[in-house]
């Protein structure tokens, strides 16, 4: 095992960290805030390792680490591997501040802190991984902390029913996946991923019957795993059931890490990305409409927000399509800005309803009425995420539309702008759920009686809640604003997968 | 010195919508206070622009916001955008101050003032913006802001729907507006204004869609039949204050697009195919109006609906394609904004004074409160277009607009259409003020803050009719740059 240790380093942290958090909480302290805390550290060292190997990381320079044959390699920093891995490991980081306060009612915190970490340590080794075996690996890790996750409040039915829902689909998807890669091996007989730089992929022949098949088991098995209609019956069960902290994790980056692994495997096993972009954008529409038309008779806010993710997804889709499908590296990275800007917005979505959730017990859409009266910051994040998600002005989700409206009215093309069609429409869908949604929580609970307990007067909400919160809502607001630096970041991702040469 | 002021326009609202909610439930009182303020700076800022603007300037901010997308944080005034500005900035304060009598205080006060404050940002920054995404940032500002007015201190159970239907209606025009400026953007690689007036080439269909897209887009925002389902209901729940701006300011925004984009980016040749569409639209538009305000019976649907109407007028001027039209067209804005927002605020006292606002329940209060049943007069006899009234000028003109081009049956309709105007006005007025008073009608003392907006609007409705020529001179400027005296 050779190479540049600093790209096992981000791994390192956050798998030893999560034996670290085990043994503590087994053997030293059971203490929520204190095991939240140390993990919420050891995110925090993932993530400045992500960010100094980020710093290191060329157009063509890929740091690798253990090197297993020509082109291969165990771990390969790719910049849009990176740039998932920092959302990932970031927004871990808020979650794991966020369970300090959020998970107090419940118990096994030395189950819950270490699976959040192997949950991103899954995430991070499947972006990173430059052969297939160790991308299966990883995913299956992710996959496998993802259902005990969803699963973890399991006095619930709702909850071990969505966990067992999601594993038997998800291991259906990983099954497929691992055929794709016997069927990659069987003919070209390594497990190889080369990179995707441009000079890496000249030279590159068509695939051959044996790994055409395969790409098409990866693109099914993925495709389960990001969610893909007609793939995502999952999602709303395992989203909408999940502790919030986690829903925020899953819905957030979760699916879109593992549909860059989709892309990352069928580019780099040449597919060629015309026919790829194809797909996504043909498929990308199917994703918004039932996503956004299912969310709009939600009555639960976990599920209309897990519907919105699969919406979300299509949107990304279609700007990935485009960037592949007519080479415009624009709109691949407005796709990548979406990817952030979403796991920015749907974090702080899924966190805030958590904090309604765990003080005033609300979990449909009617039980949310009067949040703003009794905690304001919350009511105030929370419009902040779901504005933003709807594309207001000047939220970040509004820069990523316009993103990617420009990129894909440039590729003037019929494709194109039917896709730009069903998005534009699409839009105005989202704002049909997502504006009573903003309504309820400033209406006067009046019609419905008052929460039980604590009445109906002002809450204070704990620091450890209140401070993710604030940071992903300035977040919001700050890419919105400012969205130059978190382009030019999402640019590296479209480079590096070779477009616009 | 300009850009001073230019950033004062848009800075003291924004400033002040930023630290009123800051204010939670102490100062409710010094709330009206400090956004009359703001507003009053703003409007101060506007007229400070003017004489750099007679010196032949253009005051301009400019930044590099997002330089690799060449996206710039720049403002600038010109003349096309001056008429628009001074009629914002004039509402606004008005309608702060109207609030002053109209709004009951309570904790929730200093919020109100914030979102009036933003939503006029949103309309200056509207017309100020030299971007297109700044422009567009702007314009969904102004649809978010009153939206979420409406939706909270809206007046009736339905005010949740309302707002939504609103929200959802015009951002659809907004996307499509949305949709042609990207394809300006694309097409002239930069979203800077000044770069599209300086002329765009664009393909004859695309430019067809671009134009489409605008004048539908901007349409639904100027609540032009078919388009304008979402008016009535809007402008009916919306508080008094929220309507007054509506009505007076914001709809004038879809004439400033319809200016600002397709009028002055392509030619009079590329926009002939347009004429006649926009022509008919704006007769069919004006008349519905007009006939719907004869059926409703609520006071303030009435004038809601009359809207639809004057924006009909609006629709017509600028679909002539003249000279005339385009400035009667653009004085028209001006002058409706005062008149409209005089109409509002005498429905406002009615309704203050009764409690009643349901045309059947009302009668006789002429000799009780005649100093409204004056205002609501001058009012009414100047949207009817009677001289020596505002209104009069501007429909002169655009009438001679109309006769200057070769559809002389279509602008023979606008002419009768007019008549329907007088109708419901007069018949608003009658109604209102004269005839027997029903039983039990209570009439209640009105606050200063409310009337004397209203007093200071049916004097300037008088004066604009008499001495149009300094307002006309600002139109004939704007006329100059979109037009390049072409026309």
């Amino acid at each position: 095992m050779t190479g540049d240790v600093r790209v096992i380093l981000p791994l390192a942290c956050l798998g030893g960290g999560a034996f670290a958090v085990y043994l503590v909480a087994r053997l030293l302290t059971n203490r929520n805030d204190l095991l939240a805390l140390l993990t919420a550290l050891i995110f925090g060292m993932a993530l400045v390792a992500l960010v100094t190997l980020q710093a290191s990381t060329g157009e063509e320079h890929l740091p690798a680490w253990g090197h297993l044959g020509p082109g291969g390699a165990f771990l390969r920093a790719a910049p849009g591997g990176l740039v998932m891995g920092s959302v990932a490991v970031g927004l871990g980081l808020l979650v794991a501040l966020y369970s300090g306060c959020y998970l107090s009612l419940d118990q096994r915190y030395e189950t819950y802190y270490p699976l959040l970490l192997l949950l991103a340590t899954g995430l991070v080794g499947m972006v990173m991984a430059g052969d297939l075996f160790n991308l299966y690996m990883f995913c299956e890790l992710m996959s496998a902390a993802a259902y005990v996750l969803v699963a973890f409040r399991r006095h619930t039915d709702t909850a071990i029913e969505a966990g067992f829902k999601y594993l038997v689909m998800g291991s259906l998807g990983t099954v497929i996946v691992l055929m794709g890669i016997s069927f990659v091996y069987r003919e070209t007989g390594t497990l190889a991923l080369p990179p995707l730089s441009a000079s890496a992929r000249e030279g590159m022949g068509t695939p051959g019957p044996w790994t055409r098949v395969g790409i098409a088991c990866f693109l099914v098995g993925l495709g389960v795993k990001s969610a893909i209609v007609p793939l995502h019956t999952w999602l709303p069960d395992a989203h909408g059931r999940a502790p919030s902290s986690i829903s925020a994790m899953l819905s957030g980056i979760v699916i879109q890490s593992a549909f860059y692994a989709l892309l990352k495997v069928c580019l780099g096993l040449g597919l060629p990305g015309r026919d790829l972009g194809t797909w996504l954008i043909v498929l990308a529409p199917f994703n918004m409409t039932l996503g956004n038309a299912l969310a709009l008779v939600q009555t639960h806010t976990k599920r209309l927000l897990a519907y919105s993710s699969i919406a979300q997804m299509g949107y990304i889709m279609l700007s990935v399509g485009v960037g592949l499908r007519y080479d415009m590296p624009a709109a691949f990275q407005a796709g990548f800005f979406l990817v952030l800007a979403h796991a920015v917005m749907k974090g702080l979505a899924f966190l805030s309803k958590g904090v309604c959730h765990f003080y005033c017990d609300a979990t449909t859409i009617n039980e949310l009425r009067g949040i703003a009266a009794r905690m304001p910051l919350v009511a105030v994040v929370f419009t902040i995420a779901l504005a933003g998600l709807s594309g207001v002005p000047p939220l970040a989700g509004f820069a990523a539309k316009w993103f990617i409206l420009l990129a894909t009215l440039r590729s003037a093309d019929v494709l194109g702008y039917v896709g730009l069609t069903a998005l534009l429409l699409n839009t105005l869908l989202a704002l049909g759920y997502f504006l009573p949604l903003i309504g309820t929580l400033f209406t006067s609970p009046s019609s419905s009686p008052p929460a039980e307990g604590n009445g109906g007067g002002r809450i204070r909400i704990s620091p450890w809640m209140a401070v993710p919160l604030v940071t992903l809502g300035t977040l919001v607001l700050a890419i919105g604003l400012y969205p130059a630096p978190w382009l030019s970041w999402a640019a590296r991702a479209g480079l590096y997968f070779g477009l616009g040469r | 010195m300009e850009t001073m002021w230019l950033v004062t326009i848009l800075g003291a609202p924004l400033l002040a919508a930023l630290l009123l909610p800051l204010l939670r439930g102490r100062g409710t009182r010094v709330a009206g206070w400090i956004a009359g303020l703001a507003a009053a700076l703003s409007l101060l800022g506007t007229f400070a622009l003017l004489p750099a603007l007679q010196r032949g300037e253009m005051p301009m901010l400019d930044f590099r916001w997002i330089p690799a997308a060449r996206i710039r944080l720049a403002l600038h005034a010109d003349w096309l955008t001056f008429p628009f500005l001074i009629t914002e900035a004039a509402v606004t304060l008005l309608a702060v101050v109207y609030t002053w009598g109209y709004h009951h205080v309570d904790e929730r006060t200093p919020f109100f003032y914030a979102l009036l404050l933003l939503f006029a940002v949103g309309m200056s920054g509207t017309t100020l913006a030299d971007d297109m995404f700044l422009f567009y940032i702007f314009w969904e500002l102004m649809l978010v802001a009153s939206c979420a007015l409406i939706a909270v201190w809206g007046e009736g159970e339905r005010r949740g729907a309302v707002a939504l239907k609103y929200f959802i209606f015009t951002h659809l025009g907004s996307l499509m507006v949305l949709v042609g400026l990207l394809i300006l953007y694309n097409s002239t690689g930069s979203g800077s204004f000044s770069a599209l007036r300086a002329g765009v080439t664009l393909a004859p269909g695309l430019v067809t869609t671009v134009t489409t897209l605008f004048v539908i887009g901007f349409c639904i925002k100027m609540a032009i039949f078919p388009l304008h389902l979402w008016l009535p209901d809007a402008h009916a729940v919306a508080p008094m204050p929220v309507t007054i701006m509506l009505a007076a300011a914001m709809l004038s925004m879809g004439t400033y697009g319809i200016l600002r984009f397709p009028l002055s980016i392509f030619s009079p040749a590329q926009m002939t195919p347009f004429a006649v569409p926009m022509m008919v639209a704006g007769i069919i538009s004006e008349i519905y109006g007009a006939l719907m305000s004869l059926a409703e019976r609520d006071i303030k649907r009435i004038i809601a609906y009359s809207s639809v109407s004057q924006m009909g007028y609006i629709l017509f001027g600028l679909g002539t394609l003249t000279y005339d039209g385009v400035a009667g067209a653009t004085l028209h804005v001006i002058y409706h904004a005062i008149v409209k927002a005089l109409l509002f605020m005498c429905v406002g006292l009615v309704v203050r004074a009764t409690g009643r606002r349901r045309l059947a329940e009302l009668g006789g209060l002429g000799s009780a409160m005649p100093l409204t049943a004056f205002c609501t007069g001058v009012g009414a006899l100047a949207i009817a277009g009677m001289p020596p009234f505002c209104i009069f000028v501007s429909e002169w003109m655009i009438f001679a607009g109309g006769f200057r081009t070769a559809h002389i049956g279509l602008s023979i309709l606008t002419l009768f259409g007019s008549l329907l105007t007088v109708a419901y006005a007069l018949w608003f007025v009658g109604r209102i003020f004269f005839g027997p008073r029903p039983q039990g009608l209570r009439i209640d003392r009105l606050p200063w803050a409310m009337v004397v907006p209203t007093v200071l609007l049916t004097a300037l409705a008088l004066l604009e009719g008499l001495f149009p020529a300094p307002v006309f001179d600002w139109v004939a400027h704007e006329l100059t740059l979109i037009l390049g005296g072409v026309w």
